[in-house]
């Protein structure tokens, strides 16, 4: 394999082994961020149904709770696990270790100190009135600086590499790395340190909102399926040629798309028109990146009996079409007329930052913690439990959030309705709602369970199985 | 643990090592797929579909965009350039119409037929249609009754609005009244206020209907 002009590879399980401390901690922090962020959105969600449940704290009002779950769900769960996922795979497939891991874990240490500063911050009553921006404005400069130190691990294991060819994940996670510093330092900018003119304000808000699940939620998820297809299924990727299309095509058009989320709103008209256009132009690369995951995965469902990992990446892959579905859907005026400030406008962004990424996210944890840590999962059943509520809760979201937002945007549309009325005649939907996060956070505690039990082989016994499966699997598993 | 079939889910079994990975992948985007007979679907498929998006993207903007100009903020606005169009004029009737809605639409009603045996009419009224200088008067400083109007008494009173309204306001007011309801006498200018205005500046008192006969015909 290794003629004399070709880079040496570095071993995978050195790789492995260098990760094992960063990709532990970056994990390992999500998971806790999923867990608080969580449960802050359970109580923000059943406040809608019980408007007195803890309603005599100021700390726990809804206005406080449900930007302080989303800040700890976007900034604390999702890029913790995006960058933990996305280290270790650009370190796998640029075949050369992470360098000097020590550094990271205090950037990641210093990440994270931001982001409980944040949230603190909004439950303390100091947001700032930007969506996703919430956090106060001395916790930017902490977070900007410790994402740079660990995003640019990224960059320098991708110019370090052994490799002669860059794979689709590589295009996909390199450029996220980028485009996440490049969205938030503009929007702090232009919304928080020199502040742009009334008018301008929401634009740039819009931009950034949509940008951060366009660009880097969505490719993270994107990276995940496109390396653990292949991986698991032992199959290329189908119509691979069609992939840098999707790719450029998808990066360039989902960062004009943002205007589409001010359709009906007092700005320039042209803004959410390009932002509709752009969600027109945005059904060639889902088309193509359909085919890629969907063309792979045909004649293989077998194999989904098998792999959890696979699993999940199915869900994200179906979360991914329906979200660019929906997505299309609000571009379109006469339905964003009825589905705007509805349960509905709420699932379009849970579908990507949820169905789409944390599926894709479980999956590839699945797949790496066992072999960071060289163990096995301790309750095979928590696994099956996690998955299962993953199903169940993704399912019972999207029907309350779906058909619950569209009675609700036919309610708000009749002006007879009275506002009260109509809180009450969505007690059902906001009640389904409630169910859909507690089921999601049942499973979210059942890997958090089988993630500690992974770190601290405790009982002996289990140990020697564990050892006596990763001899079996280490010879042609451990790949 | 112990049951077999779990085992699956101990360690993600992988199928292919990173290396074939991407070597078989380079080697899929250097080769194009190999032609069978004649022309393969899927290019031509996802060529129409980019040209299908692009031209109805193409379309919507072209419908949608306004000339891409900062000041329109609705779709279906118009499609002039703004300053384009000239400001359209509004007579002194048309403004005066609001000031009457606010101020004396109380008393004399929306109609202009006032109340009967309370509150005298404007509609037809030889106060109202008469002299310019005397309803000026009648609007600055109020009117304390008994005054006789399209044949009938009334005795109550007007108040003064001469502190309230501005001259313009007061002529507008006036031409709304001496052209509506089949009203059709000439339009008061602010000018003229301005001048009563002056002339009786030292004028404390309500007007009679006495005192106004004497000011002009």
């Amino acid at each position: 394999m290794n003629s004399p002009d070709q880079p040496v590879r570095t071993e995978q399980m050195q790789v492995d082994a260098s990760a094992k401390w960063p990709g532990l901690a970056l994990f390992g922090s999500a998971l806790f961020w999923l867990l608080l962020g969580g449960t802050l959105q359970l109580i923000a969600a059943i406040q809608l149904h019980t408007p007195t449940f803890l309603a005599e704290c100021a700390w726990f009002t809804y206005g406080r709770l449900t930007p302080a779950a989303q800040n700890a769900l976007v900034y604390g769960w999702g890029i913790n696990a995006a960058l933990g996922f996305g280290l270790w795979l650009m370190a796998r497939l640029s075949a050369t270790t992470l360098r000097h891991g020590g550094w990271l874990l205090v950037a990641i240490k210093f990440w994270n100190t931001g982001v409980a500063l944040g949230v603190l911050g909004i439950l303390g009553g100091y947001s700032t009135s930007f969506e996703l921006l919430e956090m106060p404005r001395f916790v930017t400069l902490i977070l900007l600086v410790s994402y740079a130190m660990i995003g640019v691990w990224a960059v320098t294991t991708f110019s370090i590499r052994n490799t002669e060819n860059v794979f689709a994940s590589q295009w996909y996670l390199f450029g996220a790395a980028f485009w996440f510093p490049w969205l938030y330092a503009i929007a702090q900018l232009m919304l928080l340190k020199a502040p742009v003119r009334g008018v301008l304000q929401p634009v740039v808000n819009a931009w950034f909102v949509h940008g951060l699940y366009g660009l880097w939620f969505v490719p993270v998820a994107l990276a995940a399926a496109y390396y653990f297809l292949p991986k698991i299924l032992g199959k290329p990727i189908a119509n691979y040629y069609l992939a840098p299309l999707a790719f450029w095509w998808l990066v360039i058009v989902t960062a004009l798309a943002g205007g589409s989320r001010l359709i009906g709103a007092p700005v320039p008209v042209w803004i959410p028109t390009l932002g509709t256009v752009a969600n027109f132009l945005l059904v060639v690369p889902v088309v193509i990146i359909g085919l890629n995951l969907f063309g792979t995965f045909s004649g293989r469902y077998s194999a989904l009996s098998g792999s959890v990992t696979l699993r999940f990446i199915l869900l994200s892959a179906i979360a991914f079409i329906f979200a660019s579905i929906l997505n299309l859907a609000f571009s379109l005026r006469g339905f964003v007329e009825i589905a705007q400030f509805t349960l509905l406008s709420e699932l379009r962004d849970w579908v990507v930052l949820y169905a789409c990424f944390s599926s894709a996210m479980f999956g590839a944890a699945y797949f790496i913690l066992p072999r960071l840590t060289s163990g096995a999962w301790r309750f095979p059943t928590l696994v099956k439990m996690h998955l299962g509520a993953t199903l169940v809760g993704v399912a019972l979201l999207t029907v309350a959030l779906g058909v619950g937002g569209w009675q609700q945007g036919h309610l708000l549309g009749s002006s007879p309705v009275a506002f009260g009325e109509i809180t009450q005649a969505m007690t059902f939907w906001f009640t389904l709602r409630t169910a859909g996060f507690a089921v999601l956070l049942f499973g979210h505690l059942a890997f958090v369970i089988n993630f500690v039990g992974l770190l601290c082989p405790l009982c002996t016994c289990c140990k020697k199985a564990t050892a006596d499966v990763g001899q079996g699997s280490s010879a042609e598993g451990h790949a | 643990m112990s049951s077999q079939p779990d085992k699956n889910f101990q360690l993600e079994q992988a199928n292919a090592s990173d290396d074939s990975i991407q070597q078989t992948h380079a080697q899929l985007l250097q080769t194009k797929p190999e032609k069978k007979d004649g022309y393969s679907f899927l290019p031509l498929g996802i060529l129409g579909l980019m040209c299908a998006a692009v031209f109805f993207g193409s379309i919507y903007l072209a419908h949608n965009s306004v000339r891409f100009d900062p000041l329109v903020y609705s779709e279906s606005a118009k499609r002039e350039k703004p300053g384009a169009v000239a400001n359209v004029a509004l007579t002194r009737a048309q403004l005066g119409k609001r000031v009457f809605a606010t101020t004396c639409i109380a008393c004399h009603q929306a109609n202009g037929l006032g109340i009967p045996s309370v509150y005298p009419p404007l509609a037809g009224s030889e106060w109202a249609l008469g002299n310019e200088e005397r309803i000026i008067r009648i609007v600055l400083h109020g009117l304390n009754g008994p005054i006789e109007v399209k044949g009938s008494a009334y005795a109550n009173v007007m108040a003064p609005l001469g502190e309230v309204l501005k001259d313009e306001q007061i002529a507008n007011v006036i031409s709304y009244v001496r052209s509506e309801w089949g009203n059709a006498a000439s339009e008061v200018q602010p000018e003229l206020v301005a001048k009563v205005r002056a002339a009786t500046a030292a004028r404390k008192t309500y007007w009679t209907a006495a005192e106004l006969q004497q000011v002009g015909p």
